[in-house]
C-alpha cells in the first residue's frame, strides 16, 4: 500500500529517475544529489527500472552514504548486480562491509554475484568467510568462493585451497586448483618463488580438469626460470599433442641461452612435424645461437621441414646463409626454391647485396635467373648487367631482367623500360615491360618529367600499351599526367577515352577538378561527358576544401549540368555541406520545378544544420515556400506487420518549427530505441498537424523525414 | 599502385610481420604445407571447433572456417533456437552428414573434450566472458570485436589468456589485409620519417550506457534462453528490441559507443603503426568539432575524426610522418604523400575487409603456438586506448592515464568506469 505522505515526493523522484535515464551519469550527479538519487533507492514506491538505472549514477559518483541504501538490493535477484556495480567501486570500508555482510544473508546465483564482488574489491577480511563457503551444497558458490580466495591470496586462504585439492569431488578439486593458480601467481609477483612453485607443483600433481594441470606446468617452468628446463623438456618430448603445444609456447616464454640449446636438442630427437614446429619456435627467440642448427635443416633436412628451415632463415638469417639459400632457390622442387627466394628477398643482412651483385657477372642458367630476380626485390644496384639481360635471348632472362629495372631503375635509364613498351624487339616482353614501367613510374621522384616521358612514347605505341600507359599515367599522377590524360580523354579513339576519363574520375587529389569540369563541355562524347561530371560532383563531395570553394564547385557544376540527374547529385554534396552559400544553390534550383522536391528537402536539410530562426535561413527558406510553422505531432508509431513501437516523443522532439524532422541518430532502429521486428523492412507513420491541419504521412525505414504540408 | 585481387599467402604476409612483445612475438613465417594445409589433413593436424553465437556476423565468420581444409566444425550454441538449426545446416552441409551437434548453454559446449577451438560471435556483451570462460575451459578462441567492455576486462582478458595458455585472436580482420599492413609498416620502420599524427575512424563520437526497455512478453526458453541472452549483462526484463545483439550493451553497460566499435580496428592499427601495441595513448581530450585528440608517452597524436577522409572506403587510417603520409581504408587502395614511398612494392588490393588471412592466422597459431596478429595482449592495449577514449566523451573533459597502473590520473570518477559488475553467476 502506498504511503500517501511519500507520494508526491516519489512523483517528483520518478520524473528525475526518467531524466537520469538518459543522461550520464556524471552529469545526473552534477543535476541531482546524491540524496536524491539515495532516496529514489530506498523509496518503496520506486520501480525496479529507476532503481536500477540511479546504481549506475552512483556507481560513477556515490560515497559511503548510498551504502546502506544499496546493501538491501543486493538480495534482490533482479537487481543486485545493479547494485553490485556500484558497491565495487565505491571507495571505503563501509563499501566492503555491505558485501561481507550479504555473504551470511543471499544464496545461490546471488550469492555468488557477491562473491564475485568481494573478490574485486580484494578484501582480504572476508577471508574466513570466504573458507566458510568452500563448504556450501551449491558447487557454483564453491567455485565462485574458491576463485575469490585465490584472488585475495592470504595465507589462509592458500591453506584452505589446498585442502580442497583432495575433496573427492572433480569439481570441487578443479576449482580450487583455479583459486590456487592465483594464488600462486600473486605470489610470484610479490618474489615469493618458492611459495608459487609449490603450489604450481601440487596442482600440476593434481587429479584436476587437465587445463589446470597445464597451467600449473606452464607456471611451475616459467616460475623456475632456467631450472624449468628439464620440466619443459618433459612437455616437448610428451605424446600428448596439448603438452608439447604447452612447450613450444612456453619456450618462446622462457628467456635464456640454455632455453635455446634445449630447443636445439630436441629438435635433433622430434619427428619431422614437431622439428617444423621446433624450427618455429627457435626463430621466435632473442638468445641463444640459433642459426647453425636451422642452416643444417634448410641444407639436408626433408621436405617440408627443410622448406620450413629455409623460411625460416629469411627472418634470422644472415650472410653465411647467402650459399645454402642460393643452391637452395635453384632445387628442382618449387616449394623449396620460391621458399628460398622469398628468403633471400627478406635477408636483412646489407652485405648479401654486394655479394649478389658479384655473383650475377659471372651467373648463368638458372643461378643467373635467380640474382636477376633478387636484384629486383632487394632493389639493388646493377644496371650494366641489367642492360645487358634484357637483351638476351633466354625469354625467362629477359623478363627477369626487365622485372628487375622496373624495381630499380633510374631516371636516366627510364627510356630503356619505355622503349620495350613503346618499340620492344620481343612482343612477348611488353606484358612484363608494362608492369616494370609502372613499378618504375610511380616512384621516378619528379613525376612532371616522367608524365612526360610517357605521354612521348605514347605517339609511337599501339593502342592496347597506349591504354596501359593512360593507368600508368594514373599511378603517376602530378600537372603533367593530368594534362596527358585531358588530351588522351579528347583522342580519336574510344578506348583511350573510356580509359582516361575513367582514370581521372577516380582521382585522388582536387587538382583533377578544373581538367573534369572542361570535359564537361569538351569530351567527344555525352557519355564521357557525364562522367567527367560525376568526377568533379565526386571530389566536391568527398575532399576537403574551404566552405567557400566546395561552394564555387557546386555553383559550377549545377550550371554545367544537363540532366537533372546530375543535379540531383549536386543537391546531395550541398546537404553534406551546410552553408548559407550551398543553401543559396539549393534554394535556386527549387525554381526548376523537376528539382523542386530535392531541392526543398536539401534547402530544409541544410537550415536545420544552421539555424533555422536566423533572418537569413528564414528568407532564404520564404523562397521555396517554407515559413515558421507549429507543428504537432499527433501520433508516430514506428515497426511492421502489426508489430509498433510508440515512437511519438522522438518524432516531436526532432520537430522545430520546420517540417523536417531530425532524429537523434542516422538510423531509425538507433533512434527509435532499437529493432522492434528484426529482418522486417519498417514503416514509420506520422499523424501530425500543421498549423492546427491535420495530415498524415509514412516513411520507410531510415529516409530523410520531410512532413508533407497538409492539403 | 596496386594490381589485380589475388589473395595472398600467409608466407607473403608474414614478410614484414612487426613485434609485439618478447613473451608474444608475432611469428615468422610458416609454410602452408607445414601446416597440413597443402593437401589431405592427417587427424592430428585438424583442428576440431565449435561456434557460439552465430549470427549475422558469426555465419561470415564460421563460412571462413569452413573454407579451411583443416577445421572441422563439430557444434554450435546459441541461445536462438532458429540460429542453432541454421548453423547446424550450414555445417552438416560443409561436411555432408549431420554431425554437427547444438547446444543452447556455451558451458555445456565448452565442457566438451572433443574440442579444441571456439568461435564466438556473440554480441559484444558476452564476448570478454565467453573468451575467457572458453581460455579457462582449456580452448584457443578466435572472438569477435569488440572483445571487451571495459579497461578491466581488457586487462583480465590478457591476464586469463597469459596464464591459460590458450591462443586468442581478436576478430580485428584488418591486421591481416596487405595495405593496412603496408601502411602500418611504413609508419612503424620510419619510412614517413619520425611519426607524428595518426587518425581513426570511429563510428560516431557518442558514448552510450546501457538502458531497460519496457517488459515484454518473454518467449519460452528452448526459442530464446533471455537469461543466458542476458548473461553478464546487469538484468533488465525481456524486450524484443534488446535482441538486436549487435546493439545490446554495444560495447559496454557503463559506457559503449562509436570510438570502440570501429576504434578496435582503427585504433588497432594506430597502436601497430606507432609500435604501441604493448601500451596506450595517455592524454585524451574530449571531442571537439568531431575530432577527439589522445596522445601517446612518445608524443605521438591519435585523432580519432568522422571527417575529412579521403575516399578510400570505411575503417579509414592515415599516418603522418616528419617526410611523408600514407592515407588507406577498406576498398584496399591507398594514397601515399609521394609514389616513392613505394619503393617498388606491390600491395596486393584486396577490398571488402575479408577475415580470411585472420583466421587462418589464428589456426596456423593454434598449431604452432605462436602468437597470432591480434593476440590478446594486443587486443587489450587496443581495446583500452578506444575505452579510455569513451570515458573521455562520457565524462567530457581531458583525461590523464598511467599505462603503467592502468588507471586514470587523480581521477576517481574515470576509474570508476573502468570496470562494472558482472551479473552472476559470471566472472572473468
Amino acid at each position: 500500500m502506498l504511503n500517501h505522505s511519500l507520494k508526491p515526493h516519489y512523483v517528483c523522484l520518478s520524473a528525475l529517475s526518467v531524466l537520469l535515464l538518459f543522461m550520464s551519469p556524471a552529469t545526473a550527479v552534477e543535476l541531482a544529489s546524491e540524496d536524491e538519487l539515495i532516496a529514489i533507492l530506498t523509496s518503496p514506491d520506486a520501480a525496479r527500472k529507476d532503481k536500477a538505472i540511479t546504481c549506475k549514477h552512483l556507481a560513477v559518483a556515490g560515497t559511503a552514504k548510498a551504502v546502506p541504501a544499496l546493501a538491501p538490493l543486493l538480495a534482490d535477484p533482479q537487481i543486485t548486480s545493479w547494485a553490485r556495480t556500484a558497491l565495487e567501486v565505491i571507495p571505503g570500508p563501509e563499501a566492503s562491509e555491505a558485501l561481507r555482510s550479504a555473504l551470511n544473508e543471499v544464496e545461490g546465483r546471488t550469492l555468488i554475484g557477491v562473491i564475485n564482488s568481494v573478490s574485486f574489491r580484494r578484501d582480504r577480511d572476508a577471508t574466513d568467510a570466504l573458507i566458510q563457503r568452500l563448504g556450501d551444497d551449491d558447487l557454483g558458490v564453491v567455485a565462485a568462493a574458491s576463485v575469490a580466495l585465490g584472488n585475495l591470496g592470504t595465507e589462509a586462504a592458500r591453506a584452505a585451497l589446498l585442502e580442497q585439492l583432495e575433496d573427492e569431488s572433480e569439481t570441487i578439486r578443479t576449482a580450487a586448483a583455479e583459486g590456487l593458480i592465483l594464488a600462486a601467481e600473486q605470489l610470484l609477483s610479490a618474489s615469493d618463488v618458492d611459495g608459487a612453485i609449490s603450489i604450481y607443483d601440487q596442482v600440476r600433481h593434481a587429479d584436476v580438469h587437465p587445463q589446470r594441470i597445464r597451467e600449473g606446468i606452464r607456471g611451475a617452468i616459467v616460475a623456475r626460470q632456467t631450472d624449468g628446463i628439464p620440466l619443459l623438456v618433459e612437455q616437448l618430448q610428451s605424446d600428448e599433442t596439448s603438452l608439447f603445444g604447452l612447450g613450444l609456447q612456453v619456450s618462446r616464454e622462457l628467456p635464456g641461452a640454455e632455453v635455446t640449446e634445449a630447443l636445439i636438442k630436441q629438435l635433433a630427437q622430434a619427428s619431422p612435424d614437431r622439428q617444423a614446429k621446433l624450427i618455429l619456435a627457435l626463430a621466435d627467440r632473442t638468445d641463444g645461437d640459433v642459426l647453425p642448427a636451422v642452416l643444417a635443416v634448410a641444407d639436408e633436412g626433408d621436405g617440408e621441414v627443410r622448406v620450413v628451415a629455409i623460411e625460416v632463415l629469411g627472418s634470422i638469417g644472415d650472410a653465411s646463409c647467402l650459399p645454402i639459400l642460393l643452391k637452395a632457390a635453384i632445387d628442382n622442387t618449387p616449394n623449396v626454391s620460391e621458399a628460398a627466394i622469398d628468403s633471400l628477398e627478406r635477408l636483412s643482412d646489407a652485405t648479401i647485396d654486394q655479394a649478389v651483385v658479384q655473383r650475377l657477372g659471372s651467373a648463368n642458367g638458372k643461378t643467373r635467373h635467380v640474382l636477376l630476380r633478387l636484384v629486383g626485390m632487394r632493389r639493388l644496384e646493377a644496371i650494366d648487367e641489367l642492360r645487358k639481360a634484357i637483351d638476351d635471348t633466354d625469354a625467362q632472362i629477359r623478363a627477369a631482367a626487365i622485372t628487375a629495372l622496373g624495381e630499380t631503375v633510374r631516371p636516366e635509364h627510364f627510356s630503356l623500360l619505355i622503349s620495350r613498351v613503346a618499340s620492344p624487339q620481343n612482343q612477348e616482353d611488353v606484358d612484363v615491360a608494362l608492369k616494370a614501367l609502372r613499378a618504375a613510374a610511380v616512384r621516378m621522384p619528379d613525376r612532371n618529367e616522367c608524365a612526360k616521358q610517357l605521354s612521348a612514347a605514347m605517339a609511337d605505341a599501339d593502342l592496347s600499351s597506349k591504354t596501359a600507359i593512360v593507368e600508368i599515367l594514373g599511378n603517376v599522377g602530378g600537372e603533367e599526367a593530368l594534362k596527358s590524360l585531358a588530351s588522351a580523354a579528347k583522342a580519336k579513339n574510344d578506348e583511350l577515352q573510356d580509359t582516361a576519363s575513367r582514370v581521372l574520375g577516380q582521382w585522388m587529389t582536387t587538382d583533377a577538378a578544373p581538367v573534369l569540369l572542361e570535359l564537361v563541355e569538351t569530351a567527344p562524347s555525352e557519355k564521357y561527358r557525364i562522367r567527367a561530371h560525376r568526377g568533379y560532383i565526386r571530389i566536391a563531395r568527398q575532399f576537403s576544401f574551404p566552405t567557400e570553394q566546395r561552394v564555387d564547385m557546386c555553383r559550377k557544376a549545377m550550371q554545367a549540368a544537363r540532366r537533372d540527374a546530375e543535379r540531383k547529385l549536386v543537391l546531395g554534396v550541398l546537404e553534406r555541406y551546410p552553408s548559407q552559400g550551398t543553401l543559396a544553390i539549393a534554394v535556386q534550383a527549387a525554381e526548376t520545378p523537376a528539382l523542386r522536391g530535392d531541392a526543398t528537402k536539401a534547402a530544409l536539410v541544410i537550415a536545420k544544420k544552421l539555424d533555422p530562426r536566423s533572418g537569413d535561413v528564414r528568407e532564404m527558406l520564404g523562397k521555396v515556400g517554407i515559413k515558421p510553422m507549429k507543428i504537432e505531432i499527433v501520433k508516430a508509431e514506428y515497426g511492421a506487420d502489426g508489430v509498433v513501437r510508440d515512437v511519438t516523443e522522438t518524432v516531436q522532439a526532432g520537430v522545430d518549427g520546420l517540417p523536417l524532422v531530425t532524429l537523434p541518430r542516422r538510423s531509425f532502429n538507433s533512434s527509435f530505441g532499437g529493432d522492434p521486428v528484426p529482418g522486417k523492412p519498417k514503416q514509420l507513420n506520422v499523424e501530425y498537424r500543421i498549423d492546427g491541419q491535420n495530415a498524415e504521412a509514412s516513411f520507410p525505414e531510415n529516409v530523410t523525414i520531410i512532413l508533407p504540408m497538409p492539403e | 599502385m596496386t594490381k589485380a585481387v589475388t589473395p595472398p599467402t600467409r608466407r607473403r604476409f608474414l614478410k614484414t610481420a612487426a613485434s609485439a612483445s618478447a613473451v608474444f612475438a608475432v611469428p615468422h613465417v610458416i609454410p602452408d604445407s607445414a601446416l597440413g594445409k597443402s593437401g589431405a589433413v592427417a587427424p592430428s593436424e585438424r583442428i576440431v571447433m565449435g561456434g557460439i553465437g552465430i549470427g549475422r556476423r558469426g555465419t561470415y565468420d564460421l563460412g571462413c572456417f569452413l573454407g579451411e581444409p583443416d577445421v572441422q566444425f563439430i557444434a554450435v550454441c546459441d541461445i536462438k533456437a532458429n540460429r542453432r538449426k541454421t548453423v547446424k545446416e550450414m555445417a552438416d552441409q560443409r561436411y555432408g552428414n549431420s554431425d554437427c551437434d547444438t547446444h543452447r548453454d556455451l558451458r555445456d559446449l565448452l565442457a566438451r573434450s572433443d574440442i579444441d577451438a571456439v568461435l564466438i560471435a556473440t554480441g559484444p556483451n558476452w564476448h570478454a566472458t565467453a573468451a575467457t570462460l572458453a581460455a579457462r575451459a582449456g580452448k584457443d578462441v578466435y572472438c569477435e570485436k569488440p572483445c571487451t567492455k571495459n579497461i578491466s576486462q581488457s586487462l583480465k582478458l590478457a591476464e586469463t589468456f597469459r596464464r591459460t595458455g590458450r591462443i586468442l585472436q581478436a576478430g580485428t580482420q584488418r591486421r591481416n589485409l596487405p595495405h593496412f599492413e603496408f601502411a602500418c609498416e611504413l609508419a612503424r620502420t620510419g619510412k614517413l620519417g619520425t611519426l607524428r599524427t595518426m587518425y581513426a575512424h570511429p563510428a560516431g563520437m557518442q558514448a552510450k550506457t546501457s538502458g531497460w526497455m519496457t517488459p515484454e512478453a518473454k518467449p519460452p526458453r528452448e526459442q530464446i534462453d533471455w537469461d543466458l541472452y542476458l548473461g553478464p549483462a546487469a538484468w533488465r526484463p525481456f524486450n524484443k528490441a534488446h535482441l538486436d545483439g549487435f546493439n545490446f550493451e554495444k560495447g559496454g553497460g557503463m559506457v559503449g559507443g562509436g570510438v570502440l566499435e570501429w576504434g578496435s580496428h582503427c585504433v588497432d592499427l594506430c597502436q601497430w603503426a606507432n609500435n604501441a601495441d604493448l601500451t596506450a595513448p595517455i592524454e585524451y581530450d574530449p571531442p571537439r568539432d568531431n575530432r577527439l585528440e589522445a596522445r601517446y608517452a612518445n608524443g605521438v597524436k591519435l585523432i580519432i575524426r568522422e571527417d575529412g577522409w579521403l575516399p578510400l572506403g570505411s575503417c579509414p587510417v592515415r599516418f603522418e610522418g616528419d617526410d611523408g603520409w600514407i592515407e588507406t581504408g577498406d576498398s584496399g587502395k591507398f594514397v601515399l604523400s609521394s609514389p616513392e614511398l613505394l619503393a617498388g612494392r606491390d600491395v596486393e588490393e584486396i577490398g571488402g575487409y575479408p577475415a580470411t588471412f585472420h583466421v587462418r592466422d589464428f589456426l596456423d597459431s593454434v598449431k604452432t603456438r605462436q602468437q597470432p596478429r591480434a593476440n590478446a595482449e594486443v587486443a587489450c592495449y587496443a581495446h583500452i586506448a578506444c575505452h579510455a577514449a569513451n570515458v573521455a566523451i562520457y565524462l567530457d573533459r581531458p583525461l590523464q592515464y598511467d599505462v603503467d597502473t592502468n588507471q586514470f590520473i587523480n581521477d576517481p570518477q574515470a576509474n570508476r568506469l573502468n570496470s562494472e559488475a558482472l551479473r552472476e553467476p559470471w566472472r572473468i
